[in-house]
């Protein structure tokens, strides 16, 4: 899951940027200019509450939280319900805001902290150089992760699992589904964000038989030759559709026998599946995918693919709002002593399928 | 001739290349996919390039892409309208997107650079409202319908020659025939040199630039609608990010002047197939690095436009 760098988007941030005066002025300042844009703006909303009902109190004094996800997806549909569904039970406001990369996270979240909410969970897009930006707003506000941690910056508690964990776990299907070995080629949608790097990881590791070790990192373009298995390539389609299914063409032209595909966000899978479903090699080369796209679930239902492992963001979404109502009252015990609340993946094949598909159509009010 | 000569020159050299450098390159798989893909863009291209010959530009056709190839699967398999009924409401969508663009850059006077930048953020927003950031696609139905993405006229038992690239050779060969041999397209390219010239001597300049955004509008609704029945999954938030720029880019290594009054549409369909041939050639090569792609697309193209300009200048000084 994640942002992308979109030409639109850039270009208004540009606009915008420009027309804030700190194009050009070092963070610091500009730091202390986005300060003046929140308390006018605070001063506005302050006056205008004022003006208009004559008491400063917003909306019936009920707590408000956010999340604020990587990008936009189905996967994070689920965790806004999620969310949603322990804003309506617990009687606070709860908002989803998706932003497109990660300077409109930032954006977002500046935002966020100018309207003044009581406590936001963000999904981390870039978790080493994003800690201050985290910093910043666990200053103002309650801040906490969720689904990617940073676990340098001063946020609470992280709610989540461990991507590299989720990876090994896609590595034992891929084993499952060619026993006998052969040669395997990543899908991914980009290599930027810690989440997909540590995934990939995983999978390689597991597959290569070696010592678990979340920090080590293979070379995209590399293969990496283990006993049985051969991670040929990991290829990035930086979100767009058509340029992943030219990767699984071009991938199928290149590697005649390949053994198996990997698809690790969520659209892969499906995608790999369309040009194998082209190519006339359906069931030859095994898939194993991540996520729970439909069209992914359907194909393991079908056996076109032979597994996925789905993370929870249903739990994500309700879970962080649970804890930030429980920290916006004063109760700490949520947090526990190593700061993770752990919301473990699970992995998914044709045994377990329709219990796992119906609650989730259960989740989603389907 | 003369015009693409530089850009045939390209793709002969990366072709060659790439058959001896990448693996299996030659296969009738690969070749069909390279036609395929061609064609889907190429569409594009040839859009772009009729705006670009009026010396307009048009930055909307990444979201006119995402608008109906969003759209089109929503209306079928959320809204319950037959394929039919979904393809026309896109063949109207297009057209008034083309003829209001059109409207307010000839008769407001807006300048098409803004007016169609408004209509990026625009159309790109309307599909996220209207699709609820939901992925669309067909699942598993409709085959008959992306049958028109998807299959091909086979030649031998791997290699088939792609719908899509068959309805780009169709296009391409309709817009030439317009472009060169009807007196619509030499006003088009008369105006594209000198509007005021043009509109002096008679030529309703305006009619004829509106009409240049409907072809490009309705063209890129035509790709979007391709690359859905192709690929079946289609995100609004990214899908046709950027395919506005590749367009733009093709059309200009096809020797589209951005100053306007000057293109071909052979050369637009072989600038696509350049930027298509490199992509595959950099995941095929392997020591080329999918991580450099821009890097490698950016610097052929480049290298491409100043030998194509040196070539040109050359022919000049000889006459």
């Amino acid at each position: 899951m994640g942002g992308k760098l979109s030409f639109e988007i850039e270009f208004v941030v540009c606009l915008r940027k420009r027309s804030g005066v700190f194009l050009l002025v070092p963070s610091r300042v500009a730091g202390f200019d986005s300060c003046i844009m929140k308390r006018l703006v605070a001063c506005t909303a302050a006056l205008g509450a004022f003006a208009f009902s004559g008491c400063g109190e917003k909306d019936g004094g009920k707590e408000s939280y956010a999340l604020v996800t990587t990008g936009v997806a189905s996967f994070w549909d689920i965790c806004k319900k999620g969310g949603e569904d322990a804003g309506e039970e617990l009687g606070v406001e709860v908002e989803v805001l998706m932003p497109s990369s990660g300077d409109d996270q930032r954006s977002k979240l500046e935002d966020l902290l100018a309207k003044g909410v009581d406590g936001i969970s963000v999904a981390a897009i870039d978790p080493v150089n994003q800690a201050g930006l985290y910093d910043e707003v666990a200053e103002e506000s309650i801040l906490i992760t969720m689904d990617t941690d940073a676990p340098t910056s001063k946020r609470q508690v992280y709610v989540g699992m461990d991507n590299y964990d989720a990876g090994w776990m896609c590595g034992e299907l891929v084993k499952e589904a060619i026993p006998e070995g052969g040669e395997v080629v990543l899908f991914i949608g980009r290599l930027e964000q810690d989440n997909a790097k540590r995934r990939r990881q995983g999978v390689i590791d597991c597959l290569l038989d070696r010592g678990k070790d979340p920090s080590r990192f293979d070379a995209p373009g590399q293969s990496q030759i283990g006993e049985k298995y051969t991670v040929l390539a990991t290829l990035t389609d930086q979100f767009d559709r058509a340029k992943g299914k030219a990767n699984v063409e071009d991938m199928l032209t290149k590697h005649e026998g390949v053994a198996a595909m990997v698809g690790l966000f969520a659209y892969n899978p499906p995608l790999i599946l369309e040009a194998l479903k082209q190519a006339g090699r359906i069931g030859e080369v095994k898939v194993v995918g991540f996520d729970e796209d439909e069209v992914t679930l359907q194909a393991i239902k079908d056996g076109t693919v032979h597994g996925t492992v789905v993370q929870d963001p249903y739990e994500y979404g309700n879970r962080s709002i649970r804890v930030l109502h429980a920290l916006v009252n004063g109760d700490t015990s949520v947090i526990p002593e190593n700061k993770i609340i752990d919301i473990p993946a699970r992995q998914i094949r044709k045994d377990n399928l329709e219990t796992f598909w119906t609650d989730l159509n259960f989740k989603l009010g389907k | 001739m003369k015009k693409i000569k530089g850009i045939l020159i390209t793709l002969i050299v990366i072709y060659v290349a790439t058959a001896f450098l990448g693996e299996n390159f030659l296969g009738g798989y690969n070749q069909g996919k390279l036609l395929e893909r061609t064609g889907l863009y190429g569409l594009l291209g040839i859009g772009v390039a009729f705006v670009i010959i009026t010396g307009g530009i048009d930055l909307s056709i990444g979201s006119v892409v995402c608008l109906v190839g969003c759209g089109v699967p929503w209306l079928v398999m959320k809204q319950d309208w037959s394929p039919e009924a979904a393809v026309m409401m896109a063949i109207v969508v297009s057209m008034c997107i083309g003829l209001w663009h059109g409207f307010l850059i000839t008769k407001l006077k807006l300048q098409p650079f803004v007016v169609t930048l408004c209509s990026l953020l625009i159309y790109r927003g309307a599909t996220r409202g209207l699709a609820e950031d939901q992925s669309q696609g067909f699942g598993g139905d409709y085959e008959a319908f992306r049958s028109w993405g998807t299959e091909a006229i086979s030649v031998t038992s791997k290699f088939g020659i792609p719908y899509p690239f068959v309805i780009l050779i169709v296009v391409a060969a309709i817009a030439w025939v317009f472009l060169n041999k009807t007196i619509w397209g030499r006003y088009l390219i008369a105006l594209g040199n000198n509007e005021e010239a043009a509109r002096l001597s008679g030529i309703n300049t305006d009619r004829m630039v509106i009409l240049s955004y409907v072809i490009c509008s309705m063209l890129a609704a035509l790709g979007g609608l391709l690359f859905i029945l192709n690929g079946n999954s289609a995100q609004p938030s990214d899908f046709g990010n950027f395919y506005e720029l590749y367009a733009i880019a093709a059309a200009v290594l096809g020797g589209c002047s951005l100053r306007g009054g000057e293109g071909t549409i052979v050369g637009v369909v072989i600038g696509t197939a350049v930027m298509q041939l490199l992509k595959n050639m950099i995941n095929l090569v392997d020591w080329l690095k999918s991580h450099m792609e821009f890097l490698i697309v950016g610097v052929v193209l480049l290298v491409a436009v100043i030998a194509d300009e040196i070539i040109k200048q050359r022919v000049r000084r000889q006459r």
